[in-house]
């Protein structure tokens, strides 16, 4: 399993070299070996997954393989309501989320040939960047035992780097995708907004929330994109923007690109691991013809602001009735957080609405008239120990939330497409992950930029202590 | 009010702040409605 990317491995399963039902069988193994100590999980469904691995393997046997998903198996992070299981969204409450529709972005990997293997561990309700999960345990970073994963995609950073799926379906709302990819040192796309449909999938934050895949390279999530991605008449916040060929582009190399690293904000207060590491993948991707500057960016501060005040009253919104009748059930943490919304007026999130767009235009505006992406960290410290993020008041556990995803949450604010990949290994032996960023629905050259360093620089390569046995 | 409470409120407040400061010269016409449109007004790249 360690050396499969959802390319080899699916050319190895149309070739006939490999069953997918076998294949389903020594994952469902290796989760049942390893997952009791990884928290990846929630849910795991075998027979579920058995039966659409026997189903794929007749339609091989039949010569109807459905394209360069067939057999691939993978697992949706437990806010993506599928049908026949549990959606948790990580509380204490079993079916938390019911949907009479399945996730729209799950339902269209499974028809292109996925195979889920479950339901994914989370942080609660979505809301923590650090995995941890008062009811379904900590999810453990696979690097190093008892740090954190990242979150809320907890489990499927967990899962992609410890091999036991080969891609996951995430949500980033504020970080939530690319800060468990840059924990657990896999890939990570927060499309743009509207790229992919939310419809089926929890919100937190309708303004806010993007599904997007998370996978061991950037050629797999370039491949999961293409499945997921393009308009559905059940999410009206969905793109009708055409959807291109995003495999088609990685090979065209970066050479002439015009790449920026940012004077300002995105290196403040950033661990000297990480500003050498991401400093160094710039001077990489330079030497790989790409012309690399420095740019002074439009302040992120107050889009940021904008963010929270619409997370805050959207979210309240959303979860609204257990905050009222049953707050015991939701973990101090996530208690706190809600609680925001409920002392917004509408007066101010309707204000963040209006200079959200205004914010976004002036940046794309500016920004994207010198460069076509910008690179920037991710986590601003290798993945800290979970007993350190949890320690002390509330008020300093949400403190150190919001500095934990202070590098990723001006891009959810911006709707911008932003990919989180490796970018090296801090001396404790964590990753640490670089944010390329693009303009809106240009997934395509960040995808490109991505992958032209990932393949130069070999970080993909390296495999977590669980994955190599 | 609790120490939380007193906490909350100044965290709201210095987003609010921001806000407004950047939100003081919002022209009549300036909506808070499709961010999606917003991002979709930008052209596609060939």
């Amino acid at each position: 399993m360690s050396d499969w990317t959802i390319a080899t491995l699916a050319a190895a399963l149309a070739a006939r070299q490999l069953s997918p039902v076998e294949l389903v069988r020594d994952l469902l193994a290796r989760i049942d070996r390893l997952d009791p100590t990884l928290r990846a999980f929630i849910t795991v469904d075998s027979d579920g997954a058995l039966t659409m691995a026997s189903a794929l393997e007749r339609e091989l046997g039949a010569g109807r393989p459905r394209g360069p998903l067939h057999g691939v198996p993978m697992a949706w992070k437990d806010l993506c309501h599928v049908p026949g299981l549990p959606t948790s969204c990580g509380t204490k409450t079993r079916e938390y989320f019911i949907d009479e529709r399945e996730c729209e972005a799950v339902r269209r990997l499974r028809r292109a040939g996925a195979v889920g293997l479950g339901k994914l561990n989370m942080t609660e309700l979505a809301l923590g960047p650090f995995g941890d999960n008062p009811h379904h345990g900590d999810a453990q970073n696979p690097w190093r035992a008892g740090h954190a994963a990242g979150g809320s995609s907890s489990g499927a950073g967990v899962a992609v780097a410890a091999g036991l799926v080969l891609g996951a379906v995430g949500s980033d709302t504020g970080g939530s995708i690319r800060l468990p990819a840059a924990s657990c040192g896999v890939a990570g796309l927060k499309p743009t907004y509207g790229r992919v449909s939310r419809a089926g999938a929890m919100p937190l934050s309708w303004s806010l929330d993007h599904l997007g895949p998370m996978t061991r390279t950037v050629a797999d999530a370039a491949l999961m994109l293409g499945a997921m991605a393009g308009h559905d008449p059940a999410d009206a916040t969905s793109s009708r923007r055409a959807v291109p060929d995003y495999g088609a582009a990685l090979a065209r190399g970066v050479a002439g690109l015009r790449v920026g690293l940012p004077e300002n904000y995105y290196f403040d207060g950033v661990s000297p691991e990480v500003a050498a590491a991401v400093r160094e993948a710039a001077r990489a991707i330079a030497g790989l013809g790409a012309v690399v500057t420095e740019l002074r960016l439009p302040d992120p501060q107050p889009v940021t602001e904008t963010a929270s005040i619409i997370t805050w009253c959207e979210s309240s919104a959303v979860h609204a009735r257990i905050v009222r009748e049953r707050p015991h059930e939701l973990g101090p943490v996530a208690r706190a957080r809600l609680e925001f919304g409920f002392h917004v007026s509408a007066l101010d999130y309707l204000q963040a609405a209006r200079i959200r767009a205004r914010l976004t235009r002036e940046f794309v505006r500016e920004v994207f008239a010198e460069v076509d992406v910008l690179l920037a960290p991710v986590i601003p410290e290798p993945a800290p120990p979970l007993d350190r993020v949890k320690a002390g008041a509330i008020d300093d556990v949400v403190a150190r939330m919001a500095r934990f995803a202070r590098l990723t949450r001006p891009l959810n604010g911006l709707g911008l497409p932003a990919l989180s990949i490796p970018c090296g290994f801090a001396a404790s032996g964590l990753p640490l992950g670089l944010q390329i960023i693009g303009r809106p629905f240009d997934e395509s050259t960040v995808l490109r930029v991505g992958h032209a360093y990932e393949q130069a620089a070999g970080w993909w390569t390296r495999r977590p202590p669980p994955a190599r046995g | 009010m609790t120490e939380g409470d007193r906490a909350l409120r100044a965290v709201i407040a210095d987003a609010r702040a921001v806000i407004e400061r950047v939100a003081a010269d919002l022209a009549l016409a300036e909506e808070p409605w499709g961010h999606l449109a917003t991002l979709e007004a930008e052209p596609e790249r060939e």
